[in-house]
């Protein structure tokens, strides 16, 4: 087996699913000017729930991910209906906080539904991994970097050169003026939440059955979907750059210097991350958001 | 105030005996000394998250380090206990400066996040290296002092006590308006002249020292300290016994650690519904009683004037320079991309004169003020003030010098009025005496006929009276230039002929005055002098008469209606 191919097969993986979680993100943040910190736990509300229906309940596969995905765009939606629309002209740090309120309380309701250990459901596209010059590829980590890419793309042409997903961006410009020209901002941001929970949860379903999700996965999904946004500056395009450099580049560290290192070189990158991105904005002492 | 510490002083030495006394049953030293020990360091939390309104995601990160920083020191390197946990809680408070240091600059959710992510770091690190942390079980800690369950007990009450006594101290008067002003509105809080970055940093480290040192302490009594203590879920519910108990309020980690903590072990069983119970708890009080349990009991009643701070006559301390220029701006130039905003423009303000700046929107008018009072830097050209070219420096380097008011007041509205105007005093040098302070800034608000405000919260004022108390603020410890953003837009004509006045009598102190306006009729009677702005460029600058019967500035400025 040659290392370094499959290190840029699982980066590919990995990129894939960041991007996916990134471009959520930066949806939701450019539509409603929110960093939805509970947006990882769509991803982990799709692993558990579509686990526990096929390994508990015994329902078929397909079954068991449409439902999974309902749970989790369900879940991604009336947060943003019930909760947080109410409370608009609340200040942004505390909208944050109240995300992260909900972030929480998925966690307390997911340990208590799979306990602690990791869950893992089977993979849609099963049948023979490929080899590709040395390196392994299941069939779902084809599908997955295909899809993720490939949806991330569509999702960032849309928005760029379409003229419902540039309304859907005017939105958070400014939501008075875009209001005035016939843009229903609060459809915008419904529609962003939805779609961010969406990409959540089909990043779910196409790499928790090679890896295995438990009930704290969904921040460090969202730490990872933000590092990914960051470095793009919250650019839909950026991201999908973003998301496939961290993948590649964590894939890296574990296959050379071990998975263990992978938190801290994280941590590091989101460190140059802030760094150059306070180097624009030495003057004048801090930005505001 | 001094019949407090009597009174701490008794509560303290009754608590400590309790149980020598009896009084508290088995179980209840143990758990009292771990929720003190809690409490100490959730302090830190609050002071952060509760008062300051950072969002920090990770500190049960800083409430772990220490105790594993000193573990190591003692076990690997051989350092004697009493050396290494005050080593400890150093090495774990340098890393959160370094890491306030990285993230304050930018906006808060970058901090959250990379609290969040520091979390995961030390979580994971602790994970990784068994060999020297001890790995998934934990690393076992020796306490160096020989300590019975009751001196623990005792040593935990003392230091929570001490921690609290800090606290109150510290979070007062000149800091606690700092930090509420940081909290609301940190634009307003570095043209008041705060250094929002440099304030940010150290509220963090200070935070993080209760942190350590709460964390610590209780790492050596409990006596293991494993990996999850210093990761996200330990984060979270911190952050949950904050919010909970009541963020901001000094007792709220006390209640928020004790009420959690007390409920789970009366509750029992060490089951997963734990976490669930935390999130619901966090989630509940954001959403409906932001100010936790100690939203109950009552906010502190208002500071009623105190004696001997009545309102003095101010001294009026503008010295003009020899040139009697104030504000110089020099061919100045601001592009955004293609942009020209501001475009090669250049004026003076005059001590004593008031000049309005006028313009169709979109001329430039905010970004030239921008560029004055520091919060963008010129493209090209400069800015000189009494002059000392400041082109480049911060906005709050030059707070001392530019009171400014916005267009939108941006007061603190759950401040007084009077604590709104000493938050501009605070930032001044010159007045260093809470009490100097205040009745100055009563003196002040008596002068602009605002004395019958001073004790009322700014919410509860109309809004009409907003732009006045904003031009007290701006104008409070007489800084020589004042630019004022629109002040007369909204204001009735009672009001419009009240600043009038306030106007001639600043200009009277020998202030320079610019001001961006569109009541012609105002800027007629009130201003020395008019400069025109149209697309970037100065199309126009003379007595207000003159320009504004120029036909170039007819077109450009009153184009529809000529």
């Amino acid at each position: 087996m040659n290392l370094l191919t499959q290190a840029v097969i699982s980066g590919l993986m990995i990129g894939a699913v960041y991007t996916f979680l990134g471009i959520g993100l930066v949806l939701v943040y450019r539509t409603a000017r929110i960093l939805n910190l509970a947006h990882g736990e769509s991803f982990a509300i799709t692993g558990v729930a579509a686990a526990l229906l096929v390994g508990k309940a015994g329902l078929p596969l397909p079954l068991s991910l449409v439902l999974a995905i309902v749970a989790a765009l369900a879940f991604a939606m009336s947060l943003h209906r019930l909760v947080l629309r109410p409370r608009a002209e609340w200040p942004p740090g505390t909208l944050i906080l109240i995300t992260l309120g909900a972030a929480f309380v998925v966690r307390g309701v997911l340990i208590l539904a799979a306990g602690t250990d990791p869950v893992s459901f089977p993979a849609l596209f099963g049948g023979m991994p490929l080899r590709i010059a040395g390196g392994v590829i299941p069939q779902q980590g084809i599908a997955l970097v295909v899809l993720g890419f490939g949806i991330s793309a569509a999702v960032a042409v849309y928005l760029g050169a379409t003229r419902s997903g540039k309304q859907l961006l005017a939105a958070a410009e400014n939501p008075y003026a875009a209001e005035l020209l016939g843009v229903n901002v609060e459809r915008a941001r419904l529609t962003a939440y939805g779609i961010g929970g969406l990409l959540g949860a089909l990043a779910g379903v196409l790499l928790i059955p090679l890896i295995a999700v438990d009930f704290q996965s969904g921040l460090a999904m969202t730490l990872r979907g933000f590092i990914a946004a960051a470095i793009s500056g919250m650019s839909p395009v950026g991201v999908i750059f973003g998301g496939l450099g961290l993948g590649l580049f964590e894939s890296f560290v574990g296959a050379y210097l071990g998975a263990l290192y992978q938190d801290p070189v994280m941590f590091c990158i989101l460190i140059i991350v802030a760094l150059w991105q306070s180097r624009k904005i030495r003057f004048g002492g801090s930005r505001r958001a | 105030m001094t019949w407090r510490y009597p009174v701490w002083a008794l509560i303290a030495g009754f608590l400590i005996l309790l149980p020598y006394l009896g009084l508290l049953p088995g179980w209840t030293p143990a758990l009292a000394t771990v929720t003190a020990f809690m409490a100490l360091s959730l302090i830190g939390l609050n002071l952060i998250f509760g008062v300051t309104g950072m969002l920090a995601l990770g500190q049960a990160a800083f409430v772990a380090l220490p105790g594993y920083a000193a573990g190591i020191l003692q076990k690997s390197a051989g350092v004697p206990g009493l050396v290494a946990i005050p080593l400890g809680i150093v090495i774990a408070v340098i890393i959160a400066r370094l890491i306030a240091e990285i993230f304050v600059r930018l906006p808060g959710i970058y901090l959250a996040i990379g609290t969040l992510g520091f979390a995961f770091v030390v979580e994971g690190l602790a994970r990784a290296f068994p060999s020297i942390t001890g790995g998934a079980s934990g690393l076992v800690l020796e306490f160096p002092v020989a300590m019975t369950r009751n001196t623990w007990y005792a040593l935990a009450v003392i230091s929570l006590i001490l921690g609290l006594i800090s606290f109150a101290l510290l979070v007062n008067g000149k800091f606690l308006r700092t930090l509420r002003l940081v909290r609301h509105d940190e634009l307003a809080a570095q043209v008041l002249g705060v250094n929002v970055a440099r304030l940010k940093a150290n509220v963090f480290t200070i935070g993080s020292a209760y942190s350590a040192v709460g964390g610590v302490l209780l790492a050596y009594y409990v006596g293991v300290l494993a990996p999850e203590s210093g990761g996200v879920n330990a984060s979270l519910e911190s952050l949950a016994m904050v919010i909970i108990g009541g963020a901001g309020a000094l007792l709220g980690p006390v209640v928020g650690a004790a009420g959690v903590q007390w409920l789970f072990a009366v509750a029992g069983g060490a089951a997963h519904y734990e976490l669930l119970v935390y999130g619901l708890g966090f989630f509940f009080v954001v959403l409906f009683a932001p100010a936790g349990i100690m939203g109950f009991f009552g906010r502190r009643a208002s500071s009623a004037p105190a004696p001997g701070e009545a309102a003095a006559a101010s001294q009026v301390s503008i010295r003009p320079t020899q040139d009697g220029v104030c504000l110089k701006v020099e061919n100045a130039s601001k592009h955004f991309g293609g942009l020209r905003a501001v475009d090669d423009v250049s004026f003076e303000v005059r001590f004593g004169q008031i000049v309005a700046l006028i313009g169709p929107n979109g001329a430039g008018k905010s970004t030239l003020f921008n560029l004055v009072s520091g919060i963008e830097p010129p493209t090209h050209g400069r800015i000189v003030l009494e002059g000392a070219d400041v082109s480049r420096a911060p906005i709050h380097r030059r707070a001392a010098e530019i009171g400014r008011s916005f267009q939108v007041p941006r007061l603190v509205p759950d401040m007084t009025t009077l604590e709104n105007v000493a938050a501009r005093l605070d930032h001044l040098p010159g007045v260093h005496q809470e009490s100097a302070r205040k009745q100055k800034a009563r003196a002040q608000l008596a002068a602009f006929g605002l004395d019958a405000f001073a004790d009322r919260v700014v919410r509860e004022i109309g809004l009409g009276f907003h732009k006045l108390i904003e031009l007290a603020r701006a104008s409070a410890g007489d800084p020589p230039l004042l630019l004022l953003d629109e002040p007369a837009v909204g204001l009735t004509a009672d009001e419009v002929a009240r600043l009038g006045a306030a106007l001639q009598r600043l200009k009277a102190e020998g202030a320079a005055i610019l001001v961006v306006e569109h009541n012609i009729d105002f800027v007629a009677t009130i201003a020395d002098e008019v400069v025109v702005m149209e697309t970037g460029r100065l199309i126009a600058r003379g007595k207000p008469a003159a320009v504004i019967a120029d036909p170039k500035v007819q077109e450009a400025y009153f184009g529809a209606l000529a």
